[in-house]
C-alpha cells in the first residue's frame, strides 16, 4: 500500500517541479491588469474542473479582497460561468451542450474582462467554444490544462499546462488546484502588502 | 458615449533605438513600464451634429473631419471613414510634452474608442500598429514606435524593433513586492519645461548614421537592466540609467541643456544612484533612482535648484506602475 502511495506522490511532485513558472506569472499579470481596469474574471470547466472553478471563485472573492472592502472603491471579482445551474441546463437542453459556457459568456462579457478556462484535456468542445468567444472579443485567456494542453493551450494567452500522460486526470486536477490556490494567495499577499505600505 | 484611457510610460533604457533609421539597420530594443497617469479620450456620437466637434487645448468645429487641424484626430477619423456627427474630447493627468509618451497614449486611446464605436474589436498589438501607421507613416512624425506599443500593451515590457518592421514583445514578469519597492526607490520631477519630442528627435534622426555604435551599446543595456530589475538591485538600475543618460546626451544637442544638466547634477550630488530625463529630452520629467534614506534630501535639493532656475511649474510627480494598457473605461453606446 505504501508503495502505491509513494508512487502517486512521486508522480505528483514531478509534475509540480515541471510547471511553467513563466506562464503562471503571465496569468498573474493578466489578472493584475484586469483588476486595474475594473474587469471581471470568468472561470469555468467540466466536472471536477467546474468544482475547482467554483472553489477558486469562493476563495478568491472571500480572501483576496475581503479585508480591504471598506478602504477601496475598486472591486475585484471572480465569477463562475454560468452563475446558475439553471442557465447551464437550459443551454444544454435548448441549444446544445457545447454552448453551456459560450452562450452565457456572450451575455456576461465586456471589454476588459478575463477568462480562466480549466480543462485537463484542453479539448472539451464546450470549453473551446467559450474560448473562441473570448478570442473574438479580444479578451485575455488563461488556459489551465493537462496532458499535451490540447487546443486550449494553443489558444490561451497564458498557457499553464501540467504536461502529463494522457488520462492522468487525478494527478492533473490535483496540481490545477495548487495553481489556483497560488494565484489566490498571490493577490491576498499583494493587497496586504499594499495595506502595510499605506499604514507607514 | 465611449470613454477610453491609455497609460503614460517611463522608458528606462534603449530609447532612440526605436527610430526606423536605426532599427532598419540593427534591431532596436527598449525597456519601459506604464504608470498610473492616463490620457482619456471621450467619444460622443451626436446624430444631429452637422460635422465634427473636437475639444482639446482648443475647440475645433468643422463640417467634415478632413478639415480638422488636429492631425491625429483627423487621420484617425478618416482611417475609419467617420466624416461627421461626432464630438471628441480629451483629458489628461499631465500636460503634453512631459516625456511620458502622452501623444501616443492619445492616438492609441482614440483608435480604441473609434474602433469600439465602429463595432471593430482590435487586440492591443493591432491598436499599437494602427497608431504607428497614423503617426509615422501618414503624419511623417520623426518619432519611434516604442510609445504606441508601451501604452497599448501596458506593464513592464522589452520591445524589440526588427528591420522588417515586426515588433517582439517580451513582458517582464515582476512580482508585486519588487514592483512596489521599485516605486519606493524612484523620484520623478516635472522640470516645468515642456517641449515637442519631434524637435529633439528630428536632430537625433539626422545624426543616426554617426551614432550607430552608441545606439547599439544602448540596446545592450536593456538586457542588463532586465536582469537587475528581476533581482531587485535598484542601485545597479540607477547606475544603468546614468550610463544610458550619458549616451543619450551624445545623440543630439537638444537632448539636454544647462538647466537640465544642473537639475540632474543636483540630484546626483545629493546621493541619487542615477537617473535620466524621460522621453526625447530637452525638458519634460527627470527620473532618479535613490536610496530610501536620501529621498527627502534629494527632494529638497531639487526644489532649491528649480527655484534658482525660476522653474515655476517644477513639481514632484508621485507614480505607481500599472499593468493594464489601453482600456475602455465606460461604453454606454449601444445600437
Amino acid at each position: 500500500m505504501e508503495d502505491y502511495i509513494k508512487k502517486y506522490l512521486k508522480k505528483t511532485s514531478k509534475l509540480l517541479e515541471s510547471l511553467p513558472h513563466k506562464e503562471i506569472a503571465k496569468a498573474i499579470n493578466i489578472l493584475q491588469a484586469t483588476y486595474e481596469r475594473d474587469g471581471k474574471i470568468y472561470v469555468f470547466g467540466n466536472g471536477g474542473s467546474l468544482s475547482m472553478a467554483t472553489h477558486f471563485v469562493a476563495d478568491f472573492n472571500k480572501t483576496v479582497f475581503s479585508h480591504h472592502l471598506d478602504k477601496n472603491v475598486r472591486r475585484f471579482q471572480a465569477i463562475r460561468l454560468p452563475t446558475t445551474e439553471e442557465e447551464l441546463t437550459a443551454w444544454a437542453n435548448d441549444v446544445s451542450y457545447d454552448m453551456v459556457f459560450a452562450g452565457p459568456l456572450k451575455n456576461y462579457v465586456r471589454d476588459g474582462d478575463t477568462l480562466i478556462a480549466i480543462s485537463s484535456s484542453g479539448n472539451s468542445p464546450n470549453i473551446i467554444k467559450a474560448v473562441e468567444v473570448a478570442k473574438e472579443y479580444k479578451i485575455p485567456i488563461i488556459g489551465i490544462s493537462g496532458f499535451d494542453g490540447g487546443l486550449l493551450n494553443q489558444l490561451a494567452d497564458a498557457k499553464i499546462t501540467v504536461e502529463s500522460e494522457k488520462g492522468e486526470y487525478e494527478l492533473v486536477e490535483g496540481i490545477h488546484s495548487v495553481i489556483l490556490h497560488l494565484i489566490t494567495r498571490y493577490f491576498k499577499n499583494y493587497f496586504d502588502y499594499l495595506e502595510e505600505g499605506n499604514k507607514q | 458615449m465611449i470613454i477610453v484611457r491609455a497609460p503614460l510610460r517611463i522608458s528606462f533604457v534603449g530609447g532612440g533605438t526605436d527610430l526606423p533609421d536605426f532599427y532598419h539597420q540593427y534591431p532596436g530594443k527598449v525597456i519601459s513600464a506604464t504608470i498610473d497617469k492616463y490620457v482619456y479620450v471621450v467619444i460622443n456620437p451626436a446624430t444631429l451634429l452637422k460635422g465634427i466637434s473636437v475639444r482639446y487645448a482648443i475647440v475645433e468645429n468643422v463640417k467634415h473631419s478632413k478639415e480638422l487641424k488636429n492631425d491625429r484626430i483627423r487621420e484617425s477619423l478618416l482611417s475609419l471613414d467617420i466624416e461627421s456627427g461626432m464630438e471628441i474630447g480629451t483629458f489628461s493627468h499631465l500636460p503634453v510634452g512631459t516625456g511620458l509618451g502622452g501623444s501616443s497614449a492619445f492616438t492609441v486611446s482614440l483608435i480604441k474608442g473609434l474602433s469600439a464605436f465602429r463595432g471593430k474589436r482590435l487586440d492591443k498589438k493591432e491598436i499599437a500598429e494602427a497608431a504607428c501607421k497614423i503617426e509615422i507613416d501618414v503624419l511623417k512624425e520623426p518619432i519611434g514606435k516604442q510609445d504606441q506599443y508601451a501604452t497599448a500593451l501596458g506593464g513592464f515590457n522589452i520591445f524589440q524593433f526588427n528591420p522588417d518592421e515586426s515588433v517582439d514583445i517580451e513582458p517582464i514578469l515582476l512580482d508585486y513586492k519588487k514592483r512596489i519597492d521599485l516605486e519606493k526607490h524612484m523620484l520623478i520631477f516635472f522640470t516645468g519645461i515642456t517641449r515637442q519630442a519631434s524637435s529633439v528627435l528630428s536632430e537625433q534622426k539626422s545624426n543616426i548614421e554617426n551614432k550607430m555604435e552608441t545606439l547599439k551599446s544602448m540596446t545592450e543595456l536593456v538586457e542588463i537592466f532586465r536582469t537587475k530589475l528581476l533581482s531587485g538591485d535598484f542601485e545597479a538600475l540607477g547606475e544603468l540609467l546614468h550610463k544610458n543618460w550619458l549616451k543619450k546626451k551624445e545623440l543630439a544637442s537638444k537632448v539636454s541643456n544647462k538647466t537640465i544638466d544642473n537639475l540632474y547634477d543636483a540630484g546626483i550630488k545629493t546621493g541619487a544612484w542615477g537617473g535620466k530625463v524621460l522621453g526625447a529630452g530637452g525638458g519634460g520629467c527627470i527620473l532618479f533612482l535613490v536610496p530610501l534614506a536620501k529621498k527627502d534630501e534629494i527632494r529638497k535639493a531639487m526644489e532649491r535648484e528649480s527655484k534658482q532656475w525660476k522653474l515655476d511649474d517644477f513639481k514632484e510627480i508621485p507614480i505607481k506602475f500599472v499593468q493594464s494598457g489601453v482600456e475602455i473605461v465606460s461604453n454606454s453606446y449601444f445600437n
